[in-house]
């Protein structure tokens, strides 16, 4: 496995974010490196996708602040465009463009913003489609494929962008479990290239196996920041204990 | 109307072509026809030609004006919410007999002296207007029916608002607005004929014309109602193949 550098690729100081009354994020503090691969776990409204979709922007954080690749995340049209530029995102519902072929859906973003010519971005979009296993499907719609295959063309999408950072918000959450494998391996692949990976997730064997890094979170506060080993041996607090082995008891 | 399904380029290829030869062929059987057909066929296809013409005009201009009001409709910016709903409102709720008149009277006033406007280009205004309101509400719904992901994944991917409304947004909504839109399209050629109030010379004003110098209004009116049948359903068939054609990669693989 690539180790992760010493050069900090996203800080973030004391974020809170709120819907409406409720405090979805209160005054989290992270510091993510290069290359590392970091698994977000906590129970089911506890902040961790909102912490995850605050990173590119898609919900705005309300105090604190957010540095990604040395560029800050505000209002500047010009930051937030650059840095969705080098920060990939996989949805736990695909959100593949249904309108679109699958080789389109890849290679859209590269014309679009990287202004590649057709031929440069839909050679590009094969190269990736051949990597996640689905070269054979690329002229077939979204709806005509699987979940674990819509799945990974999602992560070739994204990948499509070569971004330095990939975010995975609960990426197999929606999908049968005979297809949660497939999507595993690929991004058990893509952990291998040192690319940096945040993956909200609620697969432990994948969290444990991968992850460099594991961030336990429990009402909108970051309550764990540790190695998977000695969160899932010895984990320090009452509510992470109680997670854990209502985790065990489900599997 | 499975084959129609499978093979929607071909029909939309197909319905264009018929479309294009009954108007420029209709003069020739029609000339074979008994007086007071006969005589005047080719009226009746200069009225025909009109009548497309007026539809093609005013519906291309109808749907720019139905997405821009659409998203107006939908912006975030209120005055601009307010003139969309305003002119949706006036446009939906006075006659359109009023509204051709109104803009033929008016618009020599309004206009400069050295801008002349035809009868015709009054009558394409009036009409682009009234359908450019019923459209919007059937942009607004497709707008609303794209899946709010389409929009994140577009953005997350670092798509402009812009790029993300034209790529994604836009053409995921007409699929759905597209069945609403084809009968605002279908009724547009029939509500044309309105246009005869000032004196543009479509289909309907040629049968009242006809008609009142043969004193035969059965023969020539059917005459006229067939055109017209053939005219809507050549548009609802091209729409239809439109529609099967956008609907690619909604439907799963037979």
């Amino acid at each position: 496995m690539v180790q992760a550098s010493n050069r900090p690729i996203i800080e973030v100081r004391g974020v809170d974010k709120h819907f409406g009354n409720f405090q979805a994020l209160n005054d989290v503090t992270a510091t993510f490196y290069e290359g590392q691969v970091t698994a977000i776990i906590g129970p089911s409204g506890s902040g961790k996708s909102t912490f995850l979709r605050t990173l590119n922007r898609l919900e705005k954080h309300d105090n604190g602040s957010i540095v990604v690749d040395g560029i800050t995340l505000d209002d500047d049209l010009r930051h937030l465009d650059a840095i969705r530029r080098e920060v990939g995102m996989v949805f736990q519902s695909f959100n593949l463009f249904s309108h679109l072929s699958i080789l389109k859906n890849v290679s859209l973003a590269p014309m679009r913003v990287r202004k590649m010519t057709r031929v440069e971005a839909e050679a590009r979009a094969l190269t990736l489609l051949d990597r996640v296993g689905l070269k054979d499907q690329a002229h077939k719609y979204p709806v005509q494929l699987s979940g674990g295959q819509q799945q990974r063309v999602a992560i070739a999408r994204a990948l499509a962008m070569d971004p330095k950072v990939l975010l995975f918000d609960e990426p197999t959450s929606a999908l049968d479990p005979e297809m949660v494998n497939e999507v595993l391996a690929v991004m058990r692949e893509l952990a291998h290239t040192g690319i940096t990976m945040l993956v909200v997730t609620h697969e432990m064997g994948f969290a444990r196996e991968v992850a460099d890094r594991l961030i336990f979170f429990d009402l909108g506060v970051i309550l764990e920041d540790t190695t998977p080993e000695s969160f899932f041996l010895n984990p320090n607090h009452d509510r992470a204990k109680a997670f854990l082995s209502q985790v065990k008891h489900g599997y | 109307m499975n084959w129609t399904r499978q093979h929607p380029a071909w029909v939309m290829f197909g319905s264009m072509v018929g479309l294009l030869l009954f108007l420029w062929g209709m003069a020739i059987p029609l000339s074979f026809a008994p007086a007071p057909i006969g005589p005047v066929a080719h009226l009746f296809a200069d009225g025909a030609r009109a009548t497309v013409m007026l539809t093609l005009i005013a519906g291309s201009i109808g749907v720019v004006l139905g997405v821009l009001a659409g998203l107006g409709k939908l912006s975030k910016f209120l005055p601009l919410r307010w003139l969309c709903d305003f002119y949706v409102w006036l446009m939906r709720g006075t006659p359109l007999l009023l509204q051709i008149l109104f803009v033929w009277l008016t618009l020599p006033q309004i206009l400069p002296d050295s801008i002349q406007v035809s009868d015709f280009a009054c009558a394409a205004i009036a009409l682009a207007l009234n359908i450019g309101a019923y459209n919007t509400e059937c942009v607004r719904a497709g707008i609303l029916a794209v899946p709010h992901g389409q929009v994140e994944a577009a953005r997350a991917l670092g798509l402009s608002p812009f790029q993300t409304f034209m790529d994604v947004v836009l053409p995921q909504s007409m699929r759905v607005a597209l069945p609403a839109l084809a009968n605002n399209m279908a009724s547009l050629v029939k509500d044309s004929s309105l246009a005869y109030a000032i004196s543009v010379v479509e289909l309907t004003m040629v049968g009242y014309r006809v008609q009142a110098e043969s004193y035969q209004p059965l023969p020539v009116f059917l005459t006229i109602a067939v055109i017209y049948l053939i005219l809507t359903t050549a548009f609802t068939t091209l729409t239809a193949a439109l529609e099967s054609q956008l609907d690619v990669g909604r439907k799963r693989a037979e």
